[in-house]
């Protein structure tokens, strides 16, 4: 029988670093395509998805089930996005090299898929869309789309009341909608 | 019957099952008349579809593997002492977990009030009425602890802190204002 995540949390905080794998194996894509949404590069996005499973590793001592395991995992990994994007900003040139040293010793194939994947016209313009959206509403939009949450879920994720996740979905949507008109039938 | 403008602005929520029973039957009502809401609709569908497919044809290109050694290279480092020491304290002090701080904090109060009684001899002991408050912030309680010396009667009382309540009750009012 399958345990649930908040069984493999209760062996995590016992030592078990394999009930830990289990649960990275079951969230990690989700929150890999959060991450990606916000920050819209594949080696930044891999490297925060990692980091916020380590940090939920670190902290898994102090998780008490008062909220479910995603939505802990995708708030630590919501603002490690948002944090990262705004230093990102603040000083790109540090950052660029921390990426790109990290590249390095990761074995990964040749090719990128993330620019292939940019060959698909609306894929391309959506994600030069969603680049132009502040991180915040990049946020409200993304994990709407990826795991189909409710306004309350979004809202204890980022911390803010359900009006302003939906006044920010609104927002994002509109934007979203203006650039890529040409693109939807 | 709504207008298209009210439709369009609530069609995202309505999308997302966000919106109530009343109006959701208003929407739906609307788009089976109005073929321009109702290509709104098919846009918005799109739209959600589509992110939802852009990203997940790109998780699809990291294999667990890849992910897992990513993650398992970090926690097999050792972490700097602060952390580690961090990470230690951290259950102790989570608020959950410090019900023992207040009947230590009574216990303490309890004992400097009673240093009189426990060493009379000292010249530094006071020997007048004496009151003291402290406060245990995470649980936002206080406790007050009067002393009167001529009876020996000492009273405890552990109480909410008022402010903090107010401040707490205050806070979803004022975060209930959307942010653009």
């Amino acid at each position: 029988m399958q345990l649930s995540d908040w069984e493999l949390v209760q062996k995590c905080q016992t030592g078990d670093v394999g009930a830990f794998q289990e649960l990275v194996a079951r969230h990690y894509s989700k929150v890999f395509m959060v991450v990606l949404g916000i920050l819209n590069q594949r080696e930044d996005a891999l490297e925060i998805a990692q980091e916020a499973f380590f940090r939920a590793f670190r902290k898994i001592n102090g998780f008490r089930g008062g909220a479910t395991f995603y939505t802990w995992i995708y708030r630590i990994a919501v603002n490690l996005s948002i944090d990262f994007q705004r230093r990102q900003k603040r000083n790109p040139t540090e950052f660029r090299e921390t990426v790109d040293d990290v590249a390095e010793n990761q074995t990964e194939s040749e090719s990128d898929p993330y620019r292939d994947l940019q060959r698909s016209e609306l894929g391309k313009q959506m994600l030069a869309a969603i680049d132009d959206l502040t991180p915040d509403h990049k946020a409200v939009i993304v994990l709407r789309a990826v795991e189909g949450l409710s306004y309350r879920e979004i809202s204890r994720i980022l911390g803010c009341s359900e009006g302003t996740v939906m006044s920010r979905l609104h927002y994002a949507r509109k934007k979203l909608q203006e650039k890529l008109t040409p693109f939807l039938s | 019957m709504m207008k298209c403008e009210a439709v369009r602005d609530n069609l995202g929520a309505w999308l997302d099952g966000e919106v109530g029973h009343p109006e959701a039957d208003q929407i739906r009502g609307h788009l089976e008349g109005c073929p321009a809401c109702l290509a709104e609709k098919k846009r918005l569908d799109q739209l959600q579809s589509s992110l939802q497919e852009v990203l997940r044809l790109e998780a699809a290109t990291v294999p667990f593997e890849l992910f897992w050694n990513g993650v398992e290279r970090r926690i097999a480092e050792k972490l700097p002492w602060r952390l580690q020491l961090l990470d230690w304290l951290r259950p102790v002090f989570y608020p959950g977990r410090l019900a023992w701080a207040i009947p230590v904090v009574i216990v303490s109060i309890l004992g400097l009030l009673s240093l009189d009684q426990i060493l009379p001899e000292w010249p530094w002991v006071n020997k007048n009425n004496r009151t003291a408050v402290e406060s245990i912030d995470a649980f936002g309680f206080n406790v007050a602890v009067f002393r009167e010396y001529d009876t020996k009667t000492t009273v405890i009382w552990l109480f909410e802190n008022q402010d903090d309540e107010e401040q707490s009750s205050a806070e979803p009012i004022q975060d209930d204002n959307p942010t653009f």
